[in-house]
């Protein structure tokens, strides 16, 4: 029996969708069984950050409506195949063509024969919030160092709470070292003093993100990424195992370094 | 009311029924009988767990409180006899049992979180923080064992005398009574231990706590 986990956050374009791609496949590359679910209905995205917009024959609601089997709906992963199939949200319809009833329903079918299915939730906290964590195991809860961020993370977690699915943990995502450095950011501890759930991981801000994601790429998979690093943390601390956080300064320091020895700097 | 033998409470994960001591096992029945008894339709449909303070109970014991929960229409958790309590997955959320009513105070033992409001006749006592885009409105004193970044509106009937306390006081707004004050736009140094906040000649004023 799997585990469907929920990746949520209340505001819009803090990562979800990027997580939700990044952590399975990571945990597929972990050599898991992993679905990931599309709940956005009417704004689908994930699809396209992994890549497989150009697969879609049928879509989360085909399957809950009976206009397909669920095995038909599930799109295979160009690089895990079988191991981590996607499917997709319904883009021409409502979030209100679901109900959480049914939801509940396909995730206990998608549990039998996955290791992980990992929800992709909506921004907001109406109907298609509700959907989204109505047959999960278990929440994690994305934000950005921003206070409006953490604000709506903060909402999240007591609707979590209200919805019994206690003890969410948090992924910090976009922090950019040098600005917390120098007190123009929010820190982790700021963070952590408000929220005060536990953390997940923290995953630096990088272009490779945007690179990868254009490109319908995950950065879990490139050994170079920093952030595809902080992931494969994420990844591996889900599975149970203890990893240190990492030191975000690193890459500055090696690239002061580097300039000296360049001679670039004064 | 002499102490029971068992006693029956509702927790978040469902009911724990207590037993005191398992020796006198007839009274422990009867005492449980008597409880179920008075308050059937409330238990109906709930699961159970049995936690033994001392003593030990037979398998066939066991059988006659599950025969007794059984006929009132409820489930024995047989699995273990401790209070590690499970929640069962089909239960709708029973009342939330971190709130304790007492004389008029209410206690909330977590945090109060963005867009949580509480409203309560009488006084707040919260062992936990209360965040920003939290309210807590009440006819009484505001006690927060945290930090309090939130809303805060203790005397909200007119009591002027009604004080706010926090052991870090930093609200997005307070209001005691009539009076309302809000945290000024710079940057505040935070505070450094329990402050208290109270109405003085018609405006807020916070102060260390010391007594």
């Amino acid at each position: 029996m799997g585990k469907v986990i929920v990746i949520t956050s209340g505001k819009g374009g803090v990562g979800k969708t990027t997580t939700t791609a990044n952590l399975g496949t990571g945990l597929a590359a972990a050599g898991k069984k992993v679905c990931l679910v599309d709940t956005d209905i009417g704004l689908r995205n994930l699809d396209v950050v992994l890549g497989l917009e150009n697969r879609i024959v049928y879509d989360l609601l085909d399957v809950v409506e009976g206009n397909c089997r669920l095995r038909q709906a599930l799109i295979k992963d160009k690089q895990f195949g079988e191991s981590l199939v996607l499917l997709p949200a319904a883009q021409t319809r409502e979030k209100d063509a679901v109900h959480p009833e049914q939801m509940i329903e396909l995730m206990a079918q998608l549990k039998e024969e996955y290791d992980f299915v990992v929800l992709d939730s909506p921004a907001g906290i109406e109907h298609g919030f509700k959907n989204a964590i109505a047959g999960a195991d278990q929440a994690i809860v994305v934000t950005t160092p921003e206070i409006s961020a953490v604000r709506d993370a903060d909402r999240i977690i007591g609707l979590l709470e209200a919805a019994e699915l206690y003890d969410p943990q948090l992924i910090i995502n976009r922090v950019r070292p040098e600005m917390v450095r120098k007190g123009d950011m929010m820190d982790i501890n700021d963070i952590d003093d408000i929220l005060a759930i536990s953390i997940l991981g923290v995953i630096p801000d990088d272009q490779d993100i945007i690179v990868s994601t254009n490109r319908g790429e995950t950065v879990v998979t490139d050994k170079k990424s920093r952030p595809g690093q902080a992931y494969r943390n994420i990844v591996r601390r889900i599975l149970g195992e203890e990893v240190p956080f990492m030191d975000l300064h690193e890459r500055k320091v090696m690239h002061w370094f580097k300039r000296i020895l360049s001679g670039e700097a004064q | 009311m002499n102490s029971e033998l068992c006693t029956i409470k509702g927790t978040r994960e469902g009911l724990v029924i207590t037993i005191a001591d398992a020796v006198q096992f007839g009274e422990v029945l009867k005492s449980l009988e008597r409880q179920l008894l008075a308050s059937q339709s409330f238990f109906r449909g709930s699961s159970a767990k049995l936690f033994l303070q001392q003593g030990t109970l037979t398998d066939g014991q066991i059988d006659d409180i599950e025969g007794l929960i059984v006929d009132y229409g409820m489930r024995l958790n047989r699995e273990p006899v401790t209070v590690s309590i499970h929640r069962p997955l089909t239960e709708p959320a029973t009342e939330d049992t971190r709130e304790v009513k007492e004389d008029n105070t209410l206690l909330v033992r977590r945090t109060i979180r963005s867009g949580q409001r509480l409203h309560y006749d009488g006084n707040v006592v919260v062992m936990g923080d209360v965040n920003p885009g939290a309210e807590i409105v009440c006819t009484g004193d505001i006690l927060v064992l945290g930090s309090l970044r939130g809303v805060a509106h203790a005397g909200a009937e007119g009591k002027v005398d009604a004080t706010v306390f926090a052991f870090r006081l930093e609200p997005t707004q307070l209001r005691v009574a009539h009076v309302i004050s809000r945290a000024p736009d710079e940057k505040l140094p935070q505070p450094t231990g329990p402050e208290i906040a109270r109405v003085v000649e018609n405006s807020i004023q916070l102060s260390v706590y010391n007594h």
